[in-house]
């Protein structure tokens, strides 16, 4: 037991950036970016790629500089570099005064300060910047072997619009989501707070697939200590590659063994700015539309936006059926086993008469019939998960009347726990983030056998456990449970299971009062 | 990479523990739903060797029905035994499942168990093991519990069932005491104060009332009616159903009622009406050295029929016979109040709970006369007050009258 | 360093002070006072305010430091260490017997075929769990348990309305005064066994000049509030079960929460409200054990993981000692009325005096 123990804080308490990640396979790479700059290095570094455009020309100034834009098909916006960087240089240029003066030493400087318009120009002069540069769609011009070159950006490719989030959706409210597009979603969040404290913050990640993150906060809202806690664990992580926010997400969360999620997402730009408002961080990566914001507490997985674009009144209702319903989600199963195998007299007379006749030459126990059914439920659920649609519908039919009716005919199960396992399976739907319906379908198992040894007893053990669990868990320094405990009474009475008209959320939330953030999570 | 290594198999032994006792859990205290048999009364009457009871236990059976859901029949047991745990033993060699006391509605001790005494001790078993709960009724039986519990009630229901809902509609009418475990403890307890308790009797065809039953000469109804009084577990005596009344009135019991001036002989205009709500004060008053307990009684009544009106009333007559009405309600309830002091006078126990009352009002004085209370009984002096309220007198304000001098002699 | 608010300290302390004292006690005082017993209630458990006051002021004179280790400086090492013993001793005794308290609870009224041994295992696992995760997390525990323990209570209470017997309220002190102070004797103890925790819990506690007159506000909140609930409790009981039965009854609560019917229809709650009842013997238990571990640590510098589990098998080990249910509660009055009540109450009146005087010496 002792070892176990030691084992499980060993494994819990390592330092976030010392855990071990696949190493990056070619170091030859690497090498190759740390030579000087020139156009020939960069052909070679990216030779035998055939979406890699090389296009040699030549350039008519003082004397005849030979140029080589090195650009990837399909990243680059070819009407923009065709008019504006092309045709200038080679055809429409051609005696201008300025040009007139270009040699190798001093074109560059000539060029971006007289020749090219447009915005995104600027000379590098490293070896690594260029080959990413390039990958990332710019165009990359180099002249002759001048160690300088011109970085253009003209990007262009085919993305996904703004659409309408399919996992986030909304009755009333903003229907646009953010795309896989950092930029997109950077200016989609830029137009929603058009404020000088809007900080966006650069950062690169992953070693093959250099995916571009921003980290972005409203200055004097957020804490600082949150903020550089956040970078510094972002600065930690070592990966060859970020696909998706997923992979940072279990990199800088607290407490990676906990079936909680420590840090929330959204899908929409209004979300994200509502959560930086309220001093939360964001970190919007290149490739996904998933934002996460920093740092997450509990009731705010069971708390929507939506809330905040309806009637007061009716937001408090609505959040009561949510916590009533996650309520539901984790007990409804294993209550019914205690009350069923233990606590008879808590069923009033008349009930317990109808749930012994439903049970009658049922085969199973009630905890067996209970996680059978949960099970069922759980593959039912999975199943539907990712089929396509017109085959989705097969599935509800079969879960229905065939696991459902027919088990209860041929006396498998009884009735009452057909209805348990639906009202179990409809409650959980309505907790807004799916993350913690995950969660809550994992801490529904335990439960119920807690509840199949020992009852009520067991399913109190359970709970406290689980709360005890939660009260120890912290989301960047910030206590999960908070406002709930420790007790932030403003908090707690203004918007957590209730929400104050606007007119009565004056201050902004107080949940931000951070204690010390530790670094090594676990507090 | 040694250490890796132990580790590993500790956690799979772990896991394996863990599995084990979740499958390993056996009985615990564990019993499927169906596996009960929810207890639903319990009789008790006197056994054939000394010492020991009649114990009858009413069990419900669920059955399974497709069509309606659920069917509930009885399964009743009568077995001889000087404990009830040693009845539950006896029975756990005929039935197959685990008697249930959750679910226990009524106690019931019929006339002879209760003559004879010692029932308390039954009672302690439903007082002590932790199924059971202390809201549950005890009632006597006219006759013999077992008879009771073995009705074929016309209403299907089962008789333990029967009774309970029979109990709990009492509210509105106010005729007897309930009486649940937990109040006759507390009874008990008060040592000044005799307890009461409910009478069930089965009503044959025939008598009050005529149905058709479902077999000759078996009574298919049940009723509560009146009250017996007991000193300590011992019978003393049944009260007659006006004492009943009137115990109902002096204890504050009366929720609803209904009542009428039927009996009243000196008035040829009776009334009859449902009492809407009632209220008893209690008052010790000292009258020249001698200490009195008052009862005032507060009641509000709706008249629903008025008989023998010989005309139609102008407006101001109208208000008199409300007036005479409410003098007359008042008498029957003085009457019934009496009946039932005068009997508290005649058994010498004090089941009103009168020793309570002056102990709450004056607990001086009753520190004086607490020990000799007994003897008091018989001739402390209590006088009653009642103020009745018509209410309203229904929805007209004329009876429906013959001509003058038709239809009379 | 962990930390705990003033909030926290009240709420903590209300738990700690609560645990399951409306268990017990209205048979306790109701035994002694018989009707007036609710009255004896408040004052019984007033006895802890000057006393929580005295270690407060102790603690504004040595901040960051437990009464332990302020005996130290006050007495000297060995007496301390006598001390220490002592308390260590006691509170893990006590500990251990209230753990055994949640097997009795709980299979005297509503598990009784389940193993005894269950009970402990599932109160000693999240004792030791929140042992574990410190007092900050403790803290928090109780800010959630003790608003749903309070709730739980009101709720019996309330829901047991409709079975009150009529007149069994009056007379008031038809015996006079004198079986309140006797009642009040009884409760005293109660509140002795909060100021044992907060003897340890000093060392966490925040010094400043506006945080100490909080803490002090903090005590008041507490003791009033326990006070006022357990008067509750008691006059509810008296007035259903009237005094003969509540002084029989060992767990009254317990019986009132299984007479609760909701409109005829559910009965039987006790199981819901015995997850919160639990919830506050974990709480007090808990207390224990960390009163334990400081006493550990200051005098024999004892500690670790090694230690939490020693500490948690003696618990275990005591609790299976008294498995049976009325020997138990004999103990659990012995150990309150013998040892906790006259040790914690020489110990700190001691240390105050001493302190008072030093002080005072100290000027002239």
């Amino acid at each position: 037991m002792r070892s176990w123990l030691k084992m499980i804080k060993e494994l819990t308490i390592r330092p976030k950036g010392e855990r071990k990640v696949r190493k990056s396979p070619s170091y030859s790479i690497d090498e190759d970016l740390k030579k000087p700059l020139s156009g020939q290095t960069v052909k070679e570094i990216l030779s035998k790629s055939s979406d890699i455009v090389f296009r040699e020309f030549f350039l008519q100034g003082k004397e005849r500089i030979p140029c080589l834009l090195i650009v990837v098909d399909g990243l680059v916006d070819k009407n923009l570099l065709d008019e504006f960087v092309l045709k200038p240089l080679m055809v429409e240029l051609v005696g201008h005064p300025e040009l007139a003066k270009a040699t190798l030493s001093n074109v560059i400087d000539i060029t971006i300060q007289s020749l090219l318009p447009g915005v995104e120009i600027k000379k590098i002069s490293e070896m690594k910047d260029a080959v990413s540069s390039i990958l990332s769609g710019d165009s990359v011009i180099f002249f002759g072997d001048s160690s300088e070159a011109i970085v253009i950006g003209a990007r262009g490719w085919a993305h996904r619009g703004v659409n309408e989030p399919i996992a986030e959706s909304i009755v009333k409210g903003p229907h646009e989501g953010f795309a896989e597009t950092l930029r997109i979603n950077t200016s989609l969040l830029r137009r929603k707070i058009k404020h000088p404290s809007l900080r966006i913050i650069s950062l690169k990640l992953g070693d093959m697939s250099n995916t571009d993150l921003v980290v972005t906060y409203i200055e004097k809202i957020a804490s600082p200590d949150i903020v550089s806690e956040v970078l510094k664990r972002l600065a930690k992580i070592k990966m060859d590659s970020v696909i998706d926010v997923g992979y940072i997400e279990e990199m800088i969360e607290d407490n990676p063994y906990s079936p909680f999620p420590q840090i929330a997402y959204t899908e929409r730009p209004d979300v994200l700015a509502g959560k930086l408002l309220e001093g939360k961080v964001g970190i919007i990566v290149d490739g996904t539309p998933i934002v996460l914001v920093v740092p997450a507490i509990l009731t705010q997985f069971l708390n929507v936006n939506e809330d905040y674009y309806q009637r007061a009144m009716t937001a408090i209702l609505s959040r009561f059926v949510r916590y009533v319903g996650a309520f539901v989600a984790v007990v409804a199963p294993s209550v019914y086993i205690a009350v069923t195998t233990f606590h008879q007299e808590i069923i009033p007379t008349d009930l317990l008469m109808s749930i012994s006749a439903g049970r009658q030459g049922v085969p199973f126990p009630a905890l067996l019939e209970a996680i059978t059914m949960t099970v069922v439920l759980e593959i039912l659920q999975e199943a539907g998960l990712r089929l396509p649609k017109p085959i989705g519908q097969t599935i509800g039919i079969v879960g229905a009347l065939i696991i459902g009716d027919a088990a209860v005919n041929a006396g498998l199960v009884s009735p009452l726990m057909v209805i348990i396992i639906g009202l179990t399976a409809v409650a959980s739907y309505a907790i807004p983030y799916y993350d913690l319906s995950l969660a809550v379908r994992l801490i529904r198992f335990p439960l119920m056998i807690l509840a199949g040894i020992l009852g009520f007893f067991g399913v109190a053990v359970g709970l406290y456990a689980i709360m005890i669990h939660l009260l120890g868990l912290r989301s960047f320094g910030v206590p999960y449970t908070s406002p709930i405990a420790p007790l932030r009474i403003r908090a707690l009475l203004q918007d957590t299971f209730v929400r104050a008209p606007w007119w009565a959320l004056k201050s902004r939330p107080q949940l931000m009062d951070v204690e010390e953030p530790r670094p090594n999570g676990k507090g | 990479m040694k250490t890796d290594r132990s580790k590993e198999q500790k956690f799979i032994l772990i896991l394996t523990v863990f599995a084990c006792l979740l499958f390993l859990t056996g009985c615990w205290g564990k019993k499927e739903v169906e596996d009960l048999a929810p207890l639903l009364g319990i009789g008790f009457d006197v056994g054939e060797k000394p010492g020991t009871f009649l114990i009858t236990q009413q069990f419900a059976r669920p059955k399974k029905d497709s069509s309606t859901g659920s069917e509930i029949e009885d399964r009743t047991f009568s077995i001889e035994a000087s404990s009830s745990r040693e009845a539950f033993e006896k029975l756990s060699k005929v039935t197959y499942r685990t008697p249930f006391m959750g679910s226990l509605k009524v106690i019931i001790f019929s006339e002879d168990v209760a003559k004879a005494g010692g029932f308390n001790n039954m009672l302690d078993f439903a007082q002590r093991y932790a199924e059971f709960r202390r809201s549950m009724y005890l009632v006597l039986a006219k006759g013999k519990a077992q008879d009771i519990l073995n009705l074929k009630l016309r209403s299907g229901l089962i008789p333990a069932m029967a009774i309970k809902s029979n109990i709990e509609g009492g509210d509105e009418i106010s005729i007897f005491p309930t009486v649940r475990l937990g109040h006759y403890l507390t009874i008990l307890g008060t040592k000044s104060t005799a307890p009461i308790l409910p009478v069930v009797e089965s009503v044959k065809s025939g008598e009050d009332m005529e149905y058709k039953a479902d077999a000759k000469n078996e009574a298919g109804e049940i009723r509560i009616q009146s009250a017996g009084v007991m000193r300590g577990d011992n019978l003393a005596d049944f009260l007659t159903d006006e004492e009943t009344k009137g115990y109902m009135w002096l204890e504050n019991d009366v929720i609803h009622r209904l009542i009428n001036t039927v009996d009243l002989e000196e008035n040829s205009v009776k009334f009859g009406g449902q009492v809407l709500e009632s209220r008893t004060k209690y008052k010790v008053k000292t009258n020249n050295e001698k200490k009195e307990l008052q009862y005032q009684i507060k009641t509000s009544i709706a008249i629903d029929e008025i008989l023998g009106l010989k005309k139609q009333l102008s407006g101001p007559e109208w208000v008199e016979l409300v007036k005479e009405a409410e003098k007359d309600f008042a008498k029957v309830i003085e009457k019934e109040c009496e009946s039932s002091i005068k009997k508290q006078r005649e058994l010498g126990l004090d089941f009103l709970g009168i020793g309570r009352h002056i102990e709450q009002k004056n607990s001086a004085y009753w520190k004086t006369i607490k020990d000799q209370w007994e003897e008091e009984i018989a001739d402390f002096s209590v006088s009653i007050e009642v103020k009745v309220t018509i209410h309203h007198s229904g929805m007209s304000s004329s009876s429906a009258t013959n001509l003058v001098g038709e239809g009379q002699d | 360093m962990e930390r705990i608010s003033s909030h926290q300290f009240m709420v903590l302390g209300a738990a700690v002070l609560m645990g399951t004292t409306f268990l017990p006690i209205a048979s306790m005082v109701t035994g002694v006072a018989s009707r007036d017993g609710w009255m004896s209630v408040l004052p019984g458990f007033a006895v802890g305010i000057p006393y929580s006051l005295m270690v407060i002021s102790l603690l504004e004179q040595y901040p960051q430091k437990n009464l332990l280790q302020i005996s130290e400086i006050l007495l000297g090492k060995w007496i301390c260490k006598i001390i220490g013993i002592v308390y260590i001793l006691i509170t893990g005794y006590f500990g251990g017997l209230l753990l055994g308290q949640v097997g009795d609870i709980y299979q005297s009224s509503i598990m009784p075929l389940t193993p005894i041994g269950m009970f402990y295992l599932g109160g000693i696992l999240l004792v030791f769990c929140l042992i574990r995760s410190g007092i900050e997390v403790f803290a928090r525990f109780s800010e959630i348990i003790f608003p749903l323990i309070v709730i739980a209570l009101v709720l019996n209470m309330g829901l047991s309305m409709p079975r009150i017997e009529q007149g069994e309220f009056l007379p008031i002190l038809s015996e006079g005064i004198k079986p309140i102070i006797w009642g009040g004797l009884k409760v005293a103890p109660f509140a002795m066994e909060y100021i044992l925790f907060i003897a340890g819990i000093l060392t966490f506690l925040p010094t400043g000049k506006r945080e100490l007159a909080q803490l002090k506000r903090g005590v008041w909140q507490a003791v009033f509030w326990v006070g006022f609930l357990n008067t509750l409790v008691v006059l509810i009981q008296i007035l259903i079960f009237g005094p003969g039965e509540t002084v029989s009854l060992v767990y009254g609560l317990l019986v009132l929460g299984k007479m609760v019917e909701i409109s005829r229809t559910f009965a039987g709650v006790e199981s819901l409200f015995l997850g919160a009842w639990f919830g506050a013997l974990v709480i007090k238990v808990s207390a224990f054990f960390f009163t334990v571990n400081w006493g550990l640590e200051t005098v024999f510098n004892l500690k670790g993981l090694k230690w939490n589990l020693g500490v948690g098998v003696v618990f275990m080990g005591i609790a299976f000692k008294f498995k049976r249910g009325p020997v138990l509660v004999m103990e659990i009055g012995f150990v309150d009325n013998y040892l906790i009540l006259p040790f914690a109450s020489v110990w700190i009146l001691t240390l105050w005096g001493i302190s008072r005087w030093k002080k005072v010496a100290g000027i002239s």
